[in-house]
């Protein structure tokens, strides 16, 4: 068997990529050696540290690796029970039947990578097993640390070292550690920066591991030690061992460098389907190879490094909005790279170190709470999902692209200049001490009377209160936002109690003080944004102060109509529909005669109807309120109505379809739809039609026929 | 591909030519080998390409590892497109004579201006002393 493998062997090596005389250079293996190419192993050990990765990043990583080689773990624990007398190397030696106990051959290099892999020593069995031909080279070893933690570089056979002395090991990896020889990822600041990175949510594996690796390291360590001494020496003082280092640190270049690291194999590129990196790989690290758990670069050989980069979502690591997560699945099938053009050089940077890079830098994205440090990219994903859903749902509708609507604002007042010069347009434009400019008036200077501020200081103490609740508000919002998730149950109950101060505290500020009943909110509510802040306020309220408000807003209608210059008052709507949904008959009533009310100043006595016509917000807010009562007399719910509710309710139906068929009306924010149905019943077809025509104009709706 | 959309990633401009600006002014091309997560850059057959009026001269320089701090910008060079039409190359003798030249006239006319300045009892301090401030 093992001649035929020679055999096999010779003739697989027929790529000039490993040196030749590879019988120079270890004694136990001939050219036989050189075929325990690296390749097999750096396949499995590509595939362990995908598990590493796995297990702390969770990722669902390629299995396609895996499958070519199958169950990495079985043969090698098969391979475990070889006696270890002839030092078992289970990553080369197996094949080679000259094996002799000598010095683990570091000085070895890795034979060309070749088909190979059956006939490992006393593993034919196992070995041909894996017909694959992309199984180069099935190893036996055990699954030491090294399989279960790619971290841990260098890992031999495990049972090899066990004989050394375990302080020796000790001292050696303080020692180890010290130098950053190699790589720059090998760099202890880095390995310290991905310590307390990437394991940092995991477990954390290179510290709870380390205290285990000797074994393991040793033997690394010691193959290191073997580089520096003439070859078949063997060194019992263990004077490295692993470095435990990240996953991605595969090499190891070695400051000096034998005489066989010749350009031969390593540097040139390798004809496999994967471009190589034969540069960082000097034959010293080579040398380490032959571990079964040797870490190896994976683009040298790893179908997993193929050009097209694979990828994967980062895990539980990074936190993704779904939507994210759904459209990065979407686009994976459809990435693809054009094929570049041979770059012998390419891939010097590992997918696995691409992929760690890109966690580093998603780990540093997480956060507790991401709607604030990360607003546009949530709100932007939650825009894209509530789109999406609406185009799901197939909701039609009339719509209309948002318009732009600038406000119409009258120039308030004008400016007084202190010093007019003739013929300018207004201030001077340098003030100097004879011709002074106006100050801003940045500080308001507290008036103790009320009268006697002006209009324009009586504004800015609204405006300045209101942005002072507004901020409290966001805190009400924010706390509201947080009860969405799961808290515990006293948590949650100090967050309410929280929540309910500021509502409290927001509410009666928002009251001016001097104002007689009735009229409180006014000058909050003459303000677009008191407007906004009082829609964003009453879904928290109580019933009775949100009744109160609304109300409010219904006595003094006209007064805000008018007075709504920029079109703000609409922004109240949502919330007050939401309140007139939970109103009672008699609380309808009650406001409903606000509307049907006349004016107290007007001469004409013109009602309050006339103008809520001309309002969009009035009108829908009708419209609201006479749904809410259609919707109340329909249902079954008992009303409890007041004495004379159901009189004024016919009466205030009477009125307001009378006046809706005779004037012309705006298009309302929204129409309900039983609006008709309530009509129908109380008046007679030729008004019904009219009413219908009428609505349907303004709207271009069709009102629900009844 | 990009993990993140909407983020901005050097994955994607490995193993490809880039220009490079550096805050000291140098321009260096070369190929993005490796980075990362500070954006130190890993470059390779790199090329400091000096530009004096509308000529220019390369000094190749190998590998070059860029610190991330001092990376002023960074762009990727379509191969295909070599366009040089404007711009002509010469010898590197010359075209660091040329720079030569050029920063003697600039020290010239600034020891010229700050002169004139000082005469008027002005001072104005020099942007580049200041760094940061």
């Amino acid at each position: 068997m093992s001649d035929s493998e020679q055999q096999e062997t010779e003739t697989a090596v027929s790529q000039p990529q490993w040196p030749e005389n590879g019988g120079q250079w270890s004694d136990e293996e001939g050219g036989a050696g050189m075929d325990e190419c690296g390749l097999a192993e750096m396949a499995e050990e590509d595939e362990e540290i995908d598990i590493y990765n796995n297990e702390t990043f969770g990722l669902d990583m390629d299995t396609g690796v895996g499958d070519t080689e199958g169950d990495p773990t079985s043969p090698l624990f098969q391979f475990e029970e070889k006696p270890p007398a002839p030092p078992a190397l289970p990553s080369l030696s197996p094949s080679s039947p000259s094996f002799s106990p000598r010095a683990r051959p570091q000085l070895r290099v890795q034979g060309p990578p070749c088909r190979r892999g059956r006939g490992q020593r006393g593993g034919q069995a196992m070995a041909q097993m894996f017909e694959d031909p992309a199984v180069v080279r099935t190893v036996e070893g055990r699954p030491s640390l090294q399989s279960l933690d790619s971290a841990i570089v260098d890992v031999g056979s495990v049972s090899y070292w066990d004989d050394l002395d375990p302080d020796a090991w000790m001292l050696s990896s303080y020692e180890r550690t010290r130098h950053g020889s190699g790589s720059v990822l090998q760099d202890p600041a880095i390995v310290c920066v991905m310590d307390s990175h990437a394991p940092g949510r995991g477990p954390n594996y290179l510290d709870s591991h380390y205290p285990f690796s000797n074994s393991s390291g040793r033997r690394g360590g010691l193959r290191r030690s073997y580089s520096n001494r003439p070859f078949g020496q063997r060194c019992p003082s263990p004077i490295n061992t692993m470095l435990p280092t990240s996953p991605i640190v595969s090499r190891r270049p070695f400051t000096t460098q034998q005489h066989y690291n010749q350009a031969g194999g390593f540097l040139s590129p390798s004809p496999l389907p994967c471009p190589s990196t034969p540069q960082p790989l000097t034959p010293k690290m080579m040398q380490l190879r032959f571990g079964a758990n040797s870490p190896r670069p994976s683009p040298f050989y790893s179908p997993s490094s193929n050009r097209v980069q694979r990828f994967r979502f980062p895990g539980p690591v990074t936190q993704l909005h779904p939507q994210h997560r759904r459209l990065l699945s979407q686009r994976q099938p459809r990435s693809q790279r054009k094929p570049d053009s041979w770059d012998p050089y390419c891939n010097l940077m590992s997918a696995k170190e691409k992929e760690w890079i890109i966690r580093l830098q998603m780990i540093q994205l997480q956060s507790e709470n991401p709607h604030l440090d990360d607003y546009y990219y949530q709100e932007y994903y939650r825009r894209m999902e509530a789109k999406l859903a609406e185009e799901e749902l197939g909701m039609r509708g009339k719509r209309e692209p948002p318009k732009l609507t600038t406000p119409y604002v009258t120039k308030m007042e004008s400016y007084t200049p202190v010093v007019h010069i003739e013929g300018s347009l207004g201030q001077v434009a340098v003030s100097t001490c004879f011709s002074p400019r106006r100050a801003i008036n940045a500080v308001a200077a507290h008036c103790p009377h009320e009268e006697l501020k002006d209009i324009r200081q009586q504004r800015l103490d609204v405006l300045k209160k209101i942005e002072k609740l507004f901020m409290v508000l966001l805190e009400v919002e924010e706390g509201q936002r947080m009860k969405a998730q799961v808290l515990g149950e006293g948590e949650e109950k100090g967050l309410m109690e929280k929540t309910e101060i500021k509502v409290e505290y927001i509410y009666s500020q928002l009251q001016h003080p001097d104002l007689e009943a009735g009229e409180e909110f006014l000058p909050c509510l003459l303000v677009s944004k008191g407007k906004q802040l009082l829609a964003r306020l009453l879904p928290f309220l109580s019933h009775d102060a949100a009744l109160k408000v609304l109300s409010m807003v219904t006595s003094h209608l006209p007064v805000l109509m008018s007075r709504d210059s920029d079109e703000s008052l609409p922004v109240l709507y949502p919330s007050l529909r939401i309140v007139i949904g939970g109103m009672t008959f008699s609380q309808l009533i009650g406001v409903l005669k606000d509307f049907t009310a006349s004016l107290p100043d007007s001469s004409d006595s013109s009602m309050c109807l006339s103008l809520v016509c001309q309002s969009k917000f009035g009108l829908s807010l009708l419209y609201a309120l006479l749904s809410q009562g259609e919707r109340l007399l329909s249902s079954d719910v008992p009303l409890e109505p007041s004495i004379g509710d159901f009189e004024t309710w016919t009466d205030t139906v009477f009125l307001v379809a009378s006046q809706l068929s005779q004037s012309a009306l705006v298009e309302p924010l929204l129409l309900p739809s039983n609006l008709l149905t309530l009509f129908c019943r109380y008046l007679d077809k030729r008004t019904v039609h009219q009413l219908k025509s009428n609505m349907e104009s303004a709207t271009g709706y069709l009102a629900l026929p009844s | 591909m990009n993990y993140m959309p909407g983020t901005a990633s050097l994955i994607d401009d490995i193993d490809k030519k880039h220009l490079v600006l550096l805050r000291d002014g140098r321009t260096l091309i070369g190929f993005l080998r490796s980075i990362d997560q500070f954006a130190n850059l890993v470059f390779h057959q790199t090329v400091e390409r000096i530009h004096v009026g509308k000529k220019f001269g390369d000094i190749p320089r190998g590998i070059f590892i860029v610190r991330g701090e001092n990376v002023v910008l960074l762009g990727e060079i379509d191969i295909d497109k070599l366009c040089d039409h404007i711009l002509q190359q010469v010898s590197i003798e010359e075209i660091l004579e040329e720079q030569r030249l050029q920063q003697q006239a600039k020290q010239k006319t600034e020891k010229a201006k700050v002169t004139a300045l000082k005469d008027r009892g002005l001072s104005i301090p020099k942007a580049d002393n200041l760094d940061e401030y």
